[in-house]
């Protein structure tokens, strides 16, 4: 379990992080998403133990880190960095094994060599580092990061510069770590990403404006909505869904969208009256607007009304209040 | 000590793919075996004057004559194994003018080149952490200053007279080159690290840390001018002093050593 509890780190007169408050369990991916300077940054190197809090605490598998267990702890957590940072002369496998003796792993050699095959690196070994490219790098980066086995994984803009197909391989790799049962965090700003990984999703802006999955978030600003495509004109049946018990409809040429509480209980009745109606409906789906719309409406949000009260659903934090 | 020795591991093979590094430490080397045989050596044979025949010597004739393992020299070997002697002084210059640059670079290169923050992720404390920097610095410059050394004794015996290199293996000669050129690179290393660490620019670290060429220059200066001897005894002081400005340099670079400041405000 990784428990931050009020973290806040000021430097000078400069808040970068506020009271942020969370609990991960083993398996789970929480992403942190914010505008830039939000404070990502600095609650990652908080929680890998870089830095101090100013305020609050951190606690990972349940021992509280402070300036005497923290080298110790430090050892419990993979780090990546955003930028990957390899000593550029030395070769791959130098690098590494540098980093699995600093980890005093048993057997330093072993390690590496199941690091390299892990990630596939093994032909690139002898490579200088510098000669490798931007994917390649943040390949063995990752390698780096998990080489020693971290209970706690944190991964700050993971896939940021990488091309598509880098960029996929990192994701299946984080999923991998979630079926291991590591406890991953993962800094970003791409929300495609976050959408596919994430199992919660933290939005910050020095405070932690809201904290649940990407489908509470989104269930919780722009409601449930279940979307009919049928092959005549949606208006003709915009009285009939009415009578079904539906109030907020928008119909267009092919199309209905249904505001609902519960998807799967409201589909159903939907479709029996539309069909009892004459409808040929083609297609029944639940209408999900992108993670970028909830995103940016929580954080304006926060801009218009900058209130202590924050937004944490059923699995965040237990002052589960509204903005 | 494990990590230490892993950190060091990895700055010397890192030294080691970039060897021009060491390049104004082999110079400094090479200048100072050479100088004293300039003087001892090819002046006199140039203008065809003995350096004995001086007034300027004689104190040092009389000195080195006295000496019971260099009785058998004459006036122009008592004088030679003064200048060799007194010029040892210059190969201390060489580790430190050799691993300051080196030592400036070892925590702020690590910051530019992005490698700190990954490597401060890491069980690694900050004694093993500075540790592994001052040796990384000062494991070559010993070596180098032990290739002069040897260079230096191998043209004593070779171009000066028979029985002059003797003068080397007194223990006044070898306190000074294995003891305190050794720490007073020590010295200088650690104030470079030190500095290192809380400047953000490389040259500054290695002008600050350069700062103990002057009382080693000074020294030799005030041997050369008969000021001031380095005996044994002033050798076991200096010695004694350096090991404690050394034990207090570490407790310093350690309580300098800020992982917060070196990852939040350097750009």
């Amino acid at each position: 379990m990784l428990t931050a509890e009020h973290l806040t780190r000021r430097f000078g007169n400069r808040v970068a992080v506020d009271d942020v408050s969370f609990e991960l369990a083993p398996g789970e991916i929480f992403a942190l998403l914010g505008p830039n300077g939000a404070g990502k940054t600095t609650t990652l190197r908080m929680l890998a133990g870089l830095i101090r809090p100013s305020h609050g605490s951190i606690s990972i598998g349940g021992e509280t880190l402070d300036s005497s267990n923290a080298p110790r702890l430090r050892g419990r957590v993979g780090f990546l960095t955003e930028t990957p940072g390899f000593w550029e002369r030395l070769d791959v496998r130098h690098n590494l094994l540098v980093y699995a003796r600093l980890h005093g792993l048993e057997n330093p050699d072993a390690a590496v060599d199941a690091a390299l095959d892990a990630f596939d690196m093994r032909s690139r070994a002898r490579d200088a580092a510098a000669h490798l490219s931007k994917g390649l790098k943040q390949r063995v980066a990752l390698a780096r990061t998990l080489m020693h086995h971290p209970d706690v994984v944190l991964l700050d803009e993971p896939t940021s510069g990488l091309d598509p197909e880098s960029a996929r391989e990192v994701r299946d790799l984080i999923l991998r770590l979630r079926h291991e049962r590591r406890i991953v965090l993962v800094s970003t700003h791409n929300l495609d990403e976050v959408e596919r990984i994430a199992t919660r999703v933290g939005i910050l802006r020095s405070r932690l404006v809201a904290m649940d999955t990407p489908s509470a978030l989104r269930a919780r600003l722009f409601g449930v909505r279940v979307r009919v495509v049928v092959r005549q004109h949606g208006n003709e049946f915009v009285d009939v869904i009415r009578q079904a018990g539906f109030s907020d409809i928008s119909a267009n040429d092919g199309s209905l969208s249904i505001a609902v509480d519960d998807a799967t209980s409201a589909a159903p009745r939907i479709v029996r009256a539309l069909v009892n109606a004459g409808a040929d409906v083609q297609a029944v789906n639940t209408e999900k607007p992108p993670l970028e719309q909830v995103y940016l409406r929580l954080l304006d949000q926060e801009v218009r009304s900058p209130s202590p009260a924050r937004d944490f659903g059923e699995s965040g934090q237990p002052d589960a209040t509204r903005p | 000590m494990k990590r230490t020795v892993a950190l060091l591991e990895k700055e010397l093979a890192d030294l080691r793919q970039n060897p021009a590094l060491f390049m104004p430490a082999a110079l400094t080397g090479f200048f100072s075996i050479l100088l004293p045989f300039i003087v001892a050596i090819i002046i006199p044979q140039v203008t065809g004057e003995r350096l004995s025949d001086s007034s300027d010597f004689q104190l040092a004739i009389q000195v080195y004559r006295d000496q019971p393992s260099l009785r058998q020299l004459d006036s122009e070997g008592a004088v030679q194994a003064w200048i060799f002697q007194q010029f040892l002084v210059l190969l201390v210059l060489t580790p430190v003018a050799g691993s300051m640059s080196v030592a400036a670079y070892s925590v702020i290169g690590e910051k530019q080149a992005r490698t700190l923050e990954p490597l401060l992720a890491t069980p690694i404390t900050t004694f093993e952490l500075l540790a592994a920097k001052v040796l990384g610095s000062l494991v070559p410059a010993l070596l180098l200053t032990l290739g002069c050394f040897t260079c230096y004794v191998l043209g004593v015996v070779l171009f000066a007279q028979p029985g002059v290199f003797r003068v080397l293996f007194t223990p006044r000669s070898l306190g000074i080159v294995f003891l305190v050129g050794p720490l007073a690179a020590l010295a200088a290393l650690q104030l470079a690290v030190c500095v290192s660490s809380r400047v953000n620019d490389a040259r500054s670290a290695q002008q600050i840390g350069a700062l103990i060429i002057l009382p080693i220059a000074g020294l030799l200066v005030m041997q050369l001018t008969g000021s001031f001897q380095l005996t044994a005894a002033v050798i076991a002081l200096i010695t004694a002093a350096l090991a404690a400005i050394n034990a207090v340099l570490m407790l310093v670079g350690i309580g300098l050593f800020d992982r917060e400041s070196i990852l939040t405000r350097w750009k």
